[in-house]
């Protein structure tokens, strides 16, 4: 292939994983010239999406941001009462291309970060979500629904009726807080802990382990302020989407970057994967990025960790385990039929363990999330990594998941995502901007919160991701679309953006 | 909120240079656009047809430019319609990389979809590919084909007309063995996706455990990209 790549840039971006695909869409959008490549021949870095044969041939070769990779096959375990299609390895290979296995898979809150970030730019047009259909819980070992919307408290059977009346005063009162500051309850509640809060309240056990595990997502020292404002947070996202205040992106998480980069590209950034660098240097003024034969040049330079080249790795300090991640492939969803309405549920758990000192998240996916074939699910498991090993740090997650509940597993894996640590980054002596790489978390706070970071490093006073304008809105020839205002904004959007701009400040997560 | 029954998401491949961005600008805004120049931030446009007295809106993606070193996103073949996959009737290295092509639909995009090859630019007196070469290569690979020219205006509303009345019959037809008719039913049964589109009208039904009456299965609005009227 001849190489007609052009030599020189404002900004070179190296991986296409969500962070750098933020920082190029938003650098790209403003004007700036973005080269944007990376050495995989896919989109997403450790934030892809793949197929099943992709994801095994993936865990077993090992690299600096992906290791300790396993899988093991299954035989099926269907009892003979049951004769449902038998699923084999050689019939799960067959539909290799209809599953899209994500390495960092999360649910985005209705109203949360990566739905407004997605909104106020426009590149929502890029993508489709599944509404989430359960959040659940553990609850003596069952898995129940938690109830959201006002209907579910109404219809659910897992509460008495005064635990229904309990449940909605409570939601209410959290829903109503703060907007009188010198409330009573925040007075006596400062400095201590959500929980306390709770018990004051006087609700039932059960109800406070609905609001503990699924609602406010807290543990035990969660404080009263970090409570309530998760609570609010969820309750804010309620009634957007939906039935539960979770969203989840069709066909995988590994989408989401793919959309950033498709706005970049609209806006004029070069895309080029299957290109690696072999070194970085730089003089006073810009960056000099060798690859394949050529000297690509640059007045910013963004890289993602897992592709710094080797001999530059070292000034971010040694990658360290991030994530454990567990990836189950089964015949069987979780929990009951009410959970699996119309051939299963795409369903969020929250697990603890350890006294409640450690979490996992557990993702479930059915074919509605366009992630796996019909009649199989996708099971998703991850934890805050503690020890280079993945199995065991899910080891007392699994077994409340699986011990009790036979779920017919086909396909188990783990895996360990792997990062240099925030101060590593943060001390390196390069004018390289190093984006973080994934944390665990709900939604994608703190990976937009790294690229808008690494935005104003880069482009100080410069506006991040405005709007970009709709085709219609665009008139070709002479004029600059970029020139639209708000005031030119169709009544719907900016009743939108106005919707949005009110959420944002019920809603911001302050720590 | 606008009017029309079928809303279709048609996208374009081919190598750099084929005619990609002519036909589409041809087609939408009636002219053809003279130099080379990307058009920025322009990335996909509209065009609503008549097609059988029906009120058909056209949604039409370019590459983007993503072509030109083979980096275009899995997510552009997403939830496409139709597929028009372009070669430049000129230029034998254009139709030599249509096997990289369809390797490539064939691995992103739904299965279902209808898929046009067409070759452009018959305005050009140094044409390479005959026309029966094409033709027998469209049919070799289960495709429709047609020679356009965005210059000369030729054959381009045809091209788009036969796709809308196409995708019409399969959307009526629901036989699930099109891409259209497998959406029509997906709307249907509940199992939607949801475009974020849709949420100034929710999000006016307030929030909390107030009036949260929205169905539990996600309907994509309309308004959205991602859905389709009807």
């Amino acid at each position: 292939m001849s190489d007609d790549l052009p030599e020189e840039f404002d900004l070179i971006v190296i991986g296409t994983g969500f962070v750098e695909s933020c920082v190029a869409a938003a650098a790209s959008r403003i004007g700036k010239n973005v080269l944007h490549i990376d050495a995989n021949d896919y989109y997403g870095d450790v934030w892809s999406s793949f197929s099943l044969e992709a994801f095994i041939k993936l865990l077993e070769q090992p690299s600096n941001s992906l290791r300790n990779g396993s899988y093991t096959w299954h035989k099926s375990t269907e009892q003979e009462e049951q004769p449902v299609t038998s699923w084999t390895r050689e019939s799960l290979l067959e539909k290799s291309r209809r599953f899209s296995l994500d390495l960092s898979p999360r649910v985005a809150y209705c109203a949360g970060s990566l739905v407004q970030l997605l909104i106020q730019s426009n590149i929502c047009r890029y993508a489709e979500f599944r509404s989430l259909d359960h959040v659940c819980m553990l609850y003596n070992e069952e898995l129940v629904s938690v109830p959201c919307s006002r209907s579910d408290v109404f219809n659910t059977k897992t509460l008495t009726m005064v635990e229904k009346r309990l449940l909605m005063k409570f939601l209410t009162a959290c829903n109503d807080y703060g907007e009188d500051k010198c409330n009573e309850d925040s007075l006596a509640f400062r400095g201590r802990t959500f929980l306390e809060y709770l018990q004051a309240q006087r609700v039932t056990e059960k109800i406070a382990n609905c609001v503990m595990q699924a609602i406010a997502m807290c543990d035990a020292n969660t404080s009263f302020e970090t409570g309530m404002q998760r609570t609010q947070r969820f309750l804010g996202s309620l009634g957007r989407y939906g039935n539960t205040p979770f969203l989840f992106p069709m066909y995988g998480c590994g989408e989401l970057p793919q959309c950033f980069c498709r706005l970049c590209a609209v806006y004029g950034g070069i895309y080029c994967l299957k290109r690696s660098v072999d070194d970085i240097n730089w003089t006073d003024s810009e960056l000099l990025v060798s690859s394949a034969g050529k000297t690509l040049r640059a007045k910013h330079l963004v890289c993602a960790p897992s592709q710094l080249p080797a001999t530059l790795a070292t000034h971010f300090g040694e990658s360290e385990p991030r994530i454990s991640r567990g990836l189950f492939i089964t015949s069987k969803p979780l929990g009951n039929e009410e959970l699996n309405k119309g051939g299963g549920g795409v369903n969020l758990l929250r697990l603890l363990a350890a006294n409640g000192e450690r979490e996992a998240c557990l993702i479930q996916l059915s074919h509605y999330s366009g992630a796996c074939p019909e009649g199989l699910y996708i099971l998703h498991l991850t934890t805050p990594a503690i020890s280079a090993d993945p199995a065991a740090d899910l080891a007392d997650f699994a077994a409340q998941l699986f011990e009790t509940h036979a779920s017919q597993i086909l396909l188990s894996a783990y895996f360990t995502i792997a990062a240099p640590a925030a101060e590593g980054i943060a001390n390196a002596d390069t004018p390289i901007l190093c984006t973080a790489g994934p944390a665990y978390e709900q939604d994608y706070d703190a990976a937009i919160e790294n690229a808008r970071q690494i935005f104003s490093q880069l482009y100080a006073n410069e506006e991040f991701l405005p709007r970009a304008p709709d085709p219609e809105e665009i008139v070709v020839d002479g004029e600059d679309p970029s020139a639209l205002n708000e005031h030119s904004l169709p009544d719907d959007l900016r009743a939108q953006l106005q919707d949005l701009e009110q959420a944002a400040q019920h809603m911001d997560i302050a720590d | 909120m606008e009017d029309y029954k079928f809303l279709f998401k048609i996208v374009l491949v081919g190598n750099a240079g084929v005619g990609k961005t002519c036909l589409v600008r041809r087609f939408t805004q009636g002219l053809f656009p003279p130099g080379q120049g990307a058009t920025i931030g322009v990335d996909f446009m509209i065009k609503t047809v008549e097609v059988e007295g029906e009120k058909i809106k056209l949604q039409i993606w370019d590459t983007a430019g993503q072509e030109r070193f083979r980096s275009i996103t899995q997510s552009y073949y997403r939830s496409a319609h139709a597929l028009i996959l372009v070669y430049d009737i000129s230029c034998q290295p254009t139709f030599d990389c249509l096997p990289d092509w369809l390797r490539e639909i064939q691995e992103y995009a739904n299965s279902k979809v209808l898929k046009i090859l067409v070759g452009n630019k018959t305005d050009r007196d140094d044409r390479e590919i005959p026309t029966p070469i094409g033709e027998e290569f469209a049919k070799q690979h289960d495709m429709y084909f047609l020679e356009t020219s965005a210059k000369e205006a030729e054959n381009v509303e045809r091209l788009f007309y036969e796709i809308a009345a196409e995708l019409i019959g399969q959307a009526r037809s629901k036989d699930g063995t099109s891409a259209a008719a497998a959406a029509a039913q997906r709307q249907s049964d509940g199992g939607g996706s949801i475009g974020l589109g849709s949420l100034s009208a929710k999000a006016a039904q307030g929030n909390c455990c107030g009036g949260s009456n929205s169905s539990s299965n996600g309907n994509a609005n309309p308004n959205s990209n991602s859905s389709q009227g009807g």
